[in-house]
């Protein structure tokens, strides 16, 4: 009955133009690249580009080398204080006396050079430390004493700039009148290294480490995470005091970083140094996408903003403005970046929402009829009308069952639970494990671990002590693909193969388990299958781009691997072992239900629980994406068409892919959903994701003796 | 009043100040047709004496030989070729003051009469911008630089790249620690000095007041307070009866200078003089004075050169006395000296000069209509009483 349908669901009919247009989405393109982190500057990153063009093109010999080394000696004192005001932002807070730091670092290090007639090294260390002591003053005041940053640092920079105006009465002249050098800072003030000036050059370190620092590292977490809400951040266990107090003292030494720059560049003490830096410093970090609400930026956006405000103002100083526009230029350009930081940082969810459902042609032929009187091995029946219940009402939606050696039951909940039911009837239940996220498919491996696929998380495993193990969370990332697909979104079902590999698929990596029915909706090949080798701990993903592809289960030879792709209503055969080793073949195709989870039965056929029934209507709907997409958009879901997840029933086929027999639940009266079901001496037990019990049915053709353990285990041995 | 060269009260200037000032009078001799010698009643320096032959110049280009009956043409094509096209880019330190409007005005009316071009670049008082101004103009390679130094140190390195890259720099007013090919503006020494004898006669021994003076520097690191600073702290110290009640810097700032000198009226009611570095700074001392009800008890005394504002503030007896200097001559002075420069195909770094900018005392009736320039007034007037054109 196979008609040739791929798991990657690519189109039989239509030519290629048809083909491709719907394999190949721009608007997914556009929808994954705009979910990127790093796609929230875009606009700042494309103004910083647009303007460098600009300048370069209308400014004589702007896009030169040595115009670019000037103008890169010139940014890095700015580039350090942006960075100093960023991280504060960023932590929820403001630090408005960066450009008296700044001024009190180049007085500190002149003075310190100059009169103290100190070495090099021991002013950068003096300066640094005066800068740092600012900054624990606010540290302090904001961090332990809870005063407001906008005061605090007000009233810091007000202090600081009357001292700095006190110490400048009365050494200033005697400063720029000083004529100490020394080797080193001269080349901290003019030296490059590789053609790069010093102070860029530092700077880049100094951003680099921070970039990393704050976007991938645990203090750089806390710090964001305060930011976006203290309180909370404080519930999480977070050294809230010390983290703000150490932020502001990193801002202190920063500000001070970029005046032992300047004082060693220019050696003045001019009364404007450093006057209204905040404001630029701020404009800039707003500027590049560090949220003035705080808990969210990174150093590298604010260094983006600090270079357009830079480039900006230079240009217009370069082009011959007056002084008095080039300061209302940057006033408009920090309103026009408020206005566009909140408009963006609240609308960029929604339009990521608007377009990220792209929905695909999916060509099913009619569906075979489920009448009762069809004669077909789909017709309705009511064989599970009678199946006995195990913790009725007290497990919620156990995907999955799986039965131990010693008759126990297990099966995953909604809560991220494990429970385990014992005794004659199962009325014992107990709580396995507890690993969180969503437990789906189980298996068990050779020493009776109990493997787990956990939506939200990955592979886990399960001792029989009930010890909770990670086996693996992330697989390797394929190139090409916006999407970070590395790490596991949807494990959804695995079984292990004779050498001990695991096989599981993730059925989308495009939506979470609260969300996988939109994929249902898109239709488009975003699972795969992934092997994991427990021997060697490595996961490298086997076959890419498959239509949600679901239930996942050794053959009985132990040759080859079926598996289902819900959307398809198709079983899938890949070889892992003999002479068809790494082919894909399809097994059945065009079921008239949504497959999910396949497990083997004890006559050498195989379960498969079909989670939904087509429809017409769905079906039609399914091959004119253009309408699922105005109905996604136009109507509420709730009205939407959706594959009916509710009335379900279990297979049973051969080898060759030829269905025999099937149970059914008409209504689903007792079993909401179909998902699972496993056979276990003599009998077949229910399971499914939206259920509020385990169902079994007695098997009275089936060996008693047979169980899935020892069929995987221990065949021919006992 | 003695010619500032003979000043034996500036001990201080040694060789090297004495050797400028001589390179400075060949100079204008040969560039400026003689410079503008006051003829004002108030005419208080005189024109650098002729001194020491000028030290053999630093290696410049062999003139070309140029005699005969086309060497007229010859000389005038010599001429054009080194002026004509060129840029001489000026940065002031803010535009919208009389000052720096005048010098742009009639620095851009000179340049074009000579086929030049003058592009300004304004950084609003803000030296952020304006060293970036200076850096980019260096890029831009422009014929001649001209800078208004907002501190010595500010722009020194920058002056210093500037004339490696081949341009010579012109600094007028405020100079640098770094100095270069020529300085046109006011000998601030003796401006120093100046001021502090007219304070040493109103107030200082047998004047019979408290001899309380209130000094209101400018912008603490430049070249003007400084120089000025140190010329007239020697000055007064000659006079034991001066005493120093405040010195202070207002910035440059009109209301800090009111703030200061508020508060010093307060803590010497008995102030004899108030005296700034900038006429259009120590204008808000003098508000103060006036606010406190002793204008004319208070003398009030500035250096400055802002035209018709100096000559109101003058006339309505808010400042005392004025020691100005004539503006436009100076921009007139500034691109004959670029004009110079340019022909002489000289190095950047080849010579270093000075052309100090005659001094003229403004009192209330008392002087020459020449310093009061309107710089807003389009027509050409500001010039046409100008003395010595």
């Amino acid at each position: 009955m196979s008609s040739g349908v791929r798991y990657n669901g690519a189109l039989m009919s239509g030519g290629i133009a048809r083909r491709l247009y719907h394999r190949w989405s721009l608007r997914l393109f556009l929808s994954e690249l705009l979910a990127k982190r790093w796609m929230e500057p875009a606009i700042p990153f494309v103004l910083m580009l647009a303007l460098i063009a600009y300048f370069g093109a209308v400014t004589p010999n702007y896009a030169t080398w040595g115009n670019a080394r000037q103008l890169g000696r010139e940014f890095a004192e700015m580039g350090f204080v942006v960075i100093a005001m960023a991280l504060v932002v960023i932590s929820g807070g403001i630090d408005l006396s960066v450009g008296s730091v700044f001024a009190f670092a180049n007085l500190t290090a002149l003075g310190l050079f100059q009169i103290g007639q100190l070495p090099v090294l021991p002013v950068i260390a003096g300066t640094l430390a005066a800068g740092a002591a600012v900054g624990a003053v606010n540290g302090v005041l904001v961090g332990y004493f809870k005063t407001r940053p906008f005061l605090t640092t007000l009233v810091t920079l007000i202090i600081l700039r009357a001292v700095v105006d006190l110490l400048s009465q009365h050494y200033s002249v005697q400063l720029a009148m000083g004529s100490n050098t020394s080797a080193l800072w001269d080349f901290l003030g003019g030296g490059a290294l590789l053609g790069i000036p010093s102070n860029l050059l530092v700077l880049g370190i100094v951003g680099g480490v921070g970039h990393v620092l704050l976007s991938r590292s645990r203090p750089g977490w806390h710090l964001t995470a305060i930011g976006s809400s203290r309180k909370a951040a404080r519930h999480a266990g977070i050294a809230v005091e010390s983290t703000l107090c150490l932020t502001y003292v990193a801002s202190g030494m920063l500000a001070a970083a970029g005046g032992l720059f300047y004082a060693a560049r220019l050696s003045s003490t001019g009364s404007d140094t450093g006057v209204g830096w905040e404001v630029n410093a701020l404009t800039a970090a707003v500027l590049g996408g560090v949220s003035l609400s705080g808990g969210r930026g990174t150093v590298a956006r604010a260094v983006i903003g600090a270079v357009i405000v830079f480039v900006l103002v230079n240009g217009l100083v370069r082009m011959g403005f007056p002084g008095a526009l080039t300061s209302t230029a940057l006033g408009a350009v920090l309103l026009f970046a408020v206005g566009v930081d909140v408009k963006w940082a609240k609308n960029r969810v929604k339009a990521i929402q608007k377009i990220y459902l792209n929905p695909t042609v999916v060509e099913l032929p009619p569906a075979p009829s489920t009448a009762r009187d069809s004669g077909t091995p789909f017709a309705e029946n009511d064989r599970l009308r009678d199946s006995e219940e195990i913790g009725l009402d007290q497990v919620e939606g156990p995907e999955d069952v799986i039965l131990d050696r010693q008759d126990r039951l297990y099966c995953g909940t909604r809560d991220g639970l494990i429970l385990r039911f014992s005794g004659p009837r199962f009325e014992q239940r107990e709580v396995f494990a507890r690993i969180g996220g969503r437990p789906l498919g189980m298996a068990f491996d050779r020493d009776e671990n109990l493997l787990v696929c956990v939506g939200g998380m990955g592979l886990y495993g399960v001792t029989p002590q009930g010890k909770v193990y990670k086996a693996t969370d992330e697989t390797n990332r394929s190139w090409f693909k916006l999407n970070d697909d590395s790490r596991l979104r949807l494990a959804d079902d695995l079984d292990i193969a004779p050498d001990g590999k695991i096989y599981f698929s993730e059925a989308t990596i495009r939506y979470e388990m609260h969300s996988w029915h939109l994929d249902g909706m898109e239709g488009r090949a975003n699972g795969r299958l992934i092997c994991y080798d427990p021997a060697t701990r490595r996961t490298r993903t086997v076959i890419k781009d498959i239509v949600f592809p679901n239930g996942v289960c050794v053959a009985h030879d132990g040759q080859s691997l079926l598996f289902a792709s819900t959307w398809l209503c198709s079983i899938f055969r890949y070889w892992i072992d003999g002479p068809k080793k790494g082919k894909i073949e399809t097994l059945i195709d065009n079921l008239p239900g949504y497959t999910d989870n396949i497990n083997r039965a004890s006559d050498g056929c195989y379960w498969l629980a079909l989670v939904g029934i087509r429809s017409p209507a769905f079906d039609l709907a399914m091959r004119n994406p253009g309408f699922r997409l105005r109905m996604v958009k136009q109507i509420p879901p709730d009205e939407w068409i959706l594959p009916g997840i509710n009335n379900g029933c279990v297979l049973k086929f051969n080898e060759k892919g030829e269905v025999l027999e099937s149970l059914w639940d008409p209504g689903g009266r007792k079993h909401a959903t179909l998902t699972s079901m496993r056979e276990h001496k003599g009998w077949l037990y229910l399971g499914g994701l939206e259920n509020n019990r385990i169902g079994r049915i007695r098997l009275p053709d089936a060996d008693p003796d047979w169980n899935g353990f020892d069929d995987y285990w221990r065949k021919g041995k006992a | 009043m003695k010619p500032c060269i003979d000043n034996p009260a500036a001990p201080a200037r040694g060789a090297a100040r004495r050797w400028l000032a001589a390179a400075a009078c060949a100079f204008v001799l040969c560039a400026c047709g003689g410079g503008s010698s006051g003829q004002g009643g108030g005419q208080a320096g005189g024109q650098a004496g002729s001194g020491a032959a000028p030290p053999p110049a630093a290696a410049a280009a062999p003139a070309p030989d140029l005699s005969g009956a086309d060497s007229s043409a010859a000389l005038q094509a010599h001429a054009e070729g080194a002026l004509k096209g060129k840029t001489i880019a000026w940065v002031p330190l803010a535009m919208g003051l009389p000052l720096t409007e005048i010098w742009t005005r009639v620095m851009r009316e000179e340049a074009q009469a000579r086929g030049m071009r003058l592009e300004v670049r304004d950084p609003n008082w803000n030296t952020t911008a304006a060293l970036q101004a200076l850096s980019a103009l260096i890029g831009e390679k422009p014929a001649l630089i001209v800078v208004h130094n907002p501190n010595v140190q500010l722009y020194a390195k920058e002056l210093k790249r500037a004339e490696e890259a081949g341009i010579p720099v012109i600094q007028v007013n405020m100079v640098s620690n770094y100095k270069t090919a020529a300085y046109i503006g006011p000998d601030w020494h003796e401006v120093g000095r100046l001021l502090a004898d007219e304070i040493i006669h109103q107030c200082g021994g047998g004047s019979g007041q408290s001899g309380k003076v209130s000094i209101v520097q400018g912008e603490q690191t430049s070249g003007v307070s400084i120089e000025q600073m140190e010329g007239l702290s020697a000055e007064l110290a000659t006079d034991k009866a001066i005493q120093v009640v405040s010195s202070q810097a207002a910035n440059w700032d009109t209301t800090k200078a009111h703030d200061i000198t508020a508060t010093v009226l307060q803590q010497h009611p008995d102030l004899c003089a108030s005296v700034g570095f900038w006429s259009g700074m120590e204008i808000g001392a003098a508000e103060a004075i006036k606010s406190a009800g002793k204008l004319g008890q208070v003398k009030v005394y500035a250096s400055g050169g802002e035209g018709k504002v100096d000559c109101q503030n003058v006339d309505n007896g808010l400042l005392t006395k004025v020691l100005s200097y004539d503006a436009p001559d100076q921009a007139k002075a500034v691109i004959q000296v670029a004009s110079f420069i340019l022909q002489s195909g000289a190095r950047p770094d080849a010579f270093r000069a000075a052309n100090y900018s005659t001094l003229h005392w403004m009192e209330k009736g008392k002087y020459d209509p020449a310093l009061c320039y309107d710089w807003n007034n389009q027509w050409r007037d500001y010039a046409d009483s100008a003395p010595g054109q």
